[in-house]
């Protein structure tokens, strides 16, 4: 019956006006029966709210109860005292009706606050009914209602009564959050009792008794449609009680809040698990470990702080023997899980917008060894497991996160496609493929680089657009028009070798009619300006093209006898570059001189990788088949600074310098992306910039402060540059010629001035 | 749904995760790592811990709510994921 629950509600705030007008007190033989009632009343719970309906009895019995002043009480046929509660709610956000697992706090329910959370009742009943989720819809107006005179008999100061509150509700009280929940909950529900809503809610604390009451009818009549509606829905909440709470469980899993809450808890984990390394990537002290110790007595107590003070001294030695230890890597930690072991990484790519996502390619480099590629996004919140993960068929090669969308990953496969995917959507689809496209690539996409150009002229802002580099020869532009479309910027010609002339020369021969083109295996844009960039191909040339021509060189950079895998412009010396090979050599290069500045040749593997440090114009990293080297010019061009050996079976194959931080990503062929710490780093001076540019720029010396015997090496190198110049094809044929193991710079240039 | 099955099988699965619950709103525990009595009882007592955070967030800031919940003891750390429908509590021993 859905009306007469809301007419009894009417009647049961005309009730409890009754009341209030009168003051809130019961007789003492109130008392008694209250208490029976009370017990009577909490086993039946169920009951109640139907009885509740009892508009004839309750007439009946306000007649009878007039005189008499303090008691109020209402009993059915049977006696069982069934008076209506006045229908207060606690707050709906926060009280669930579980049984079990309320406390009660109506203990704590002050006099003020319970009186004036009955005003509050008669607004929040239509709340309650929207709110409550669980089956016991019903019950738990009763809960409310049983709660509400247990609040009101705080009057009666019983203390056996909170024996009784044991399975009650919570927050008997209408707090300040009840009232901005009911608020915004009325706000969201109906816009006719809004106005009500307001002025009780905001004037509950204050306003007279008399203006509530007249106002609390009137907001009622409003209601009785929301709350005849609110029953029915309860009514068929209690039919479907089983089936309901199955469903739950079943709901909250599907829930997005679920999902949600189970990626912040597992993040929580990683962090406690992780927060050592974690810390010291960030920087940040470290939190030790307090270890679990027994109970202690006061004596122990004391030891303990004295062992507190010895650690401490203990941690001054360490600091001052730290400055004693020579640099080095400590490993932190490694991207690594089940999907990608057995993997080969082959690219990492930092997100520009956000600093702690990395994108990780993982795929062979070798045409006999491919197997299944991959793409993850990892984040450094989680080690554990990626973020994103894109599987494909092919291996992939080239990964690079967009600067004016860095929400789009490009992702350069061996088999020549580019696909972009959008790491904000869970999604394994990408957005755009290559695959369709007439000009896409028909061999591996060596590498990929998102470029901003300025389009000065046309008056726009920066553009931005996509370039890639494949084995086939070509240096394409990709723009995102409507689909991918591509635009040649350079056709990698095979140029004449041997030749000691400028690039581009025909030989006596003449080049062939059908030019063959050069597989291309990396590029880099000239940090200052966008239009010149560097190509390295297989030849072992380093070419430096302008978008401007896609038919000639600008320049050829010839050294290395062997593919290019890496170059790279320093970014703080805009004329220096550097570059790496499979002839196990890295060169440093200017800009000016078509012959490398300075050549190292560590080991007898291939290097991979190279990379210029963010912080110093002085470091970089190189990754070579068997170990990750860090190289600081100013210390020495002779040694690595720091070497770090692979364990046996696995190579290095990728590195990156973390933007931020003191950190050092490696990748290798197993498919661990290792962080390690650079640690003890030689501080670079502050006019760092201006010695490696005379360094370049003037083959004298000029670095007074330098140590003798380094100062020494440095002039022989220079003078061997300077005879390199001219023959570093007869120094270069030496050395390959004797095929010395390990090439250090002085052995050549002795062997060369003996000469 | 799978995600969420994932999800969860690796949270169970991290270094020194005792136990994984979710408890729904009435108590009844969902999914539990550890025996009934253990989940019953940790989901009895966190419930009323959370609400009286959750309190406790809101008298400070009504238009505040609490998101999450960490207790760190000597021995162990419990994590609570509150919400209206249900409670994700996970332990975890960090020292190991």
């Amino acid at each position: 019956m859905p009306t007469s629950p809301s007419g009894s509600r009417k009647s049961v705030s005309h009730l409890a006006v009754l009341q209030s007008k009168k003051s809130i007190s019961f007789t003492e033989k109130a008392k008694e029966a209250l208490k029976k009632g009370f017990s009577g009343v909490n086993q039946s719970r169920m009951g109640v709210s139907r009885n509740l309906v009892i508009l004839p009895e309750m007439k009946t019995t306000e007649k009878v109860n007039v005189p008499g002043p303090k008691t109020v009480q209402v009993l059915d046929e049977n006696g069982v005292d069934v008076t209506p509660r006045p229908l207060y709610s606690s707050d709906p956000g926060a009280a669930k009706p579980s049984k079990l697992l309320s406390s009660q706090e109506g203990s704590l329910g002050s006099d003020i606050m319970a009186s004036y959370s009955m005003y509050q009742n008669t607004l929040n009943p239509s709340v309650m009914g929207q709110f409550t989720r669980s089956a016991l819809g019903s019950s738990t107006i009763s809960k409310s209602s049983i709660s509400a005179t247990e609040s009101m008999a705080e009057d009666l100061e019983e203390p056996s009564y909170k024996g009784e509150k044991l399975a009650s509700f919570t927050g008997v009280m209408a707090t300040t959050w009840d009232l901005y929940d009911s608020f915004d909950a009325l706000k969201l529900s109906s816009s006719a009792g809004k106005r009500y809503a307001v002025e009780s809610s905001s004037k509950a604390n204050v306003l007279p008794k008399e203006r509530l009451e007249q106002k609390l009818p009137a907001a009622l009549t409003d209601k009785t449609s929301e709350t005849s509606s609110l029953m029915d829905l309860e009514n068929v909440i209690l039919s479907k009680v089983h089936e309901d709470e199955e469903d739950h469980a079943e709901a909250i899993f599907k829930s997005d809040k679920f999902l949600q809450d189970l990626f912040f808890m597992e993040r929580v984990l990683m962090e406690n698990i992780f927060q050592p390394k974690l810390a010291a990537y960030r920087q940040l002290p470290i939190l030790k470990e307090p270890e679990p110790e027994e109970p202690k007595e006061f004596s122990e107590c004391v030891k303990v702080e004295e062992v507190e003070e010895v650690k401490e001294e203990e941690e001054e030695i360490e600091i001052s023997e730290e400055q004693t230890i020579p640099a080095n890597l400590e490993r932190l930690w490694s991207f690594t899980c089940d999907l990608t072991k057995g993997l080969n990484v082959s690219s990492l790519a930092w997100n520009k917008l956000n600093p702690d996502l990395l994108a990780v390619g993982y795929g062979h480099f070798g045409f006999k060894e491919q197997k299944r590629g991959l793409a993850c996004c990892w984040s450094i919140k989680n080690p554990m497991w990626p973020e994103r993960v894109y599987p494909s068929p092919y291996g992939v090669t080239a990964v690079d996160f967009s600067i004016g969308t860095p929400n789009l990953l490009a992702v350069g496969y061996y088999n020549g496609t580019i696909a972009i995917y959008n790491v904000q959507s869970s999604g394994n689809v990408p957005v755009l493929d290559s695959s369709e496209s007439p000009q896409k690539h028909v061999g591996p996409v060596w590498q990929l680089q998102w470029i901003e150009q300025d389009r000065g002229t046309t008056g726009d802002d920066k553009r931005e657009f996509l370039v890639s580099i494949s084995a086939d020869g070509r240096v394409s532009k990709w723009v995102i028009r409507k689909g991918l479309d591509a635009h040649d910027l350079m056709r990698l010609k095979r140029t004449t070798v041997g030749s000691n002339k400028k690039g581009g020369e025909k030989d006596k021969k003449g080049e062939a009619l059908i030019s063959r083109q050069a597989p291309g295996m990396c590029f880099a844009f000239h940090p200052k300006d966008t239009n010149i960039y560097l190509t390295g191909t297989e030849e072992g040339h380093i070419h430096k093209c302008s978008c401007s021509y896609n038919e000639q060189y600008l320049e050829t950079y010839r050294g290395h006898k062997g593919p290019v895998y890496k170059v790279t412009w320093n970014p703080f010396c805009p004329d220096v570059f550097l570059s790496c090979s499979a002839d196990w050599g890295v060169m440093i290069w200017q800009q000016e001189n078509f012959r490398p500045f300075l050549s190292f040749y560590p080991t007898t593997h291939v290097v991979y990788d190279v990379a210029w440090s963010p912080k110093s114009c002085y470091v970089f990293a190189a990754a070579n088949e068997s170990r990750v080297e860090i190289w600081d010019l100013h210390a020495s061009t002779l040694d690595p600074l720091i070497v770090n050996v692979a364990n046996p079976g696995i190579k290095f194959t990728t590195v990156l310098f973390a933007k931020h931080t003191d950190c050092l990503l490696v990748g290798d062929s197993d498919g661990q992306v290792a962080v390690y710490e650079l640690r003890n780093m030689p501080t670079a001076s502050d006019c760092g910039r201006v010695r490696l540019k005379q360094k370049t720029e003037s083959f004298t010396q000029g670095w007074c402060h330098m140590p003798v015997s380094q100062h020494l090496r440095r002039l022989r190198q220079e003078d061997c540059e300077c005879e390199a110049k001219l023959s570093l094809s007869l120094s270069f044929s030496l050395s390959v010629a004797l095929s010395l193991p390990l090439l250090s710079h002085t052995c050549v240039c002795l062997k060369s001035t003996q000469l | 749904m799978t995600e969420v099955e994932e999800t969860l099988k690796r949270i169970q699965s991290h270094k020194g995760v005792i136990g994984t619950m979710v408890v729904n709103a009435e108590g009844i525990p969902i999914r539990t790592t550890l025996d009934n009595s253990t989940t019953v009882q940790y989901a009895g007592l966190l419930h009323q811990l959370t609400i009286k955070a959750k309190s406790t967030i809101r008298d400070i800031d009504p238009q505040n709510d609490l998101t999450f919940l960490r207790i760190r003891s000597k021995k162990h750390e419990i994590m609570v994921a509150p919400d209206k429908e249900y409670l994700l509590i996970v332990i975890q021993n960090p020292c190991e």
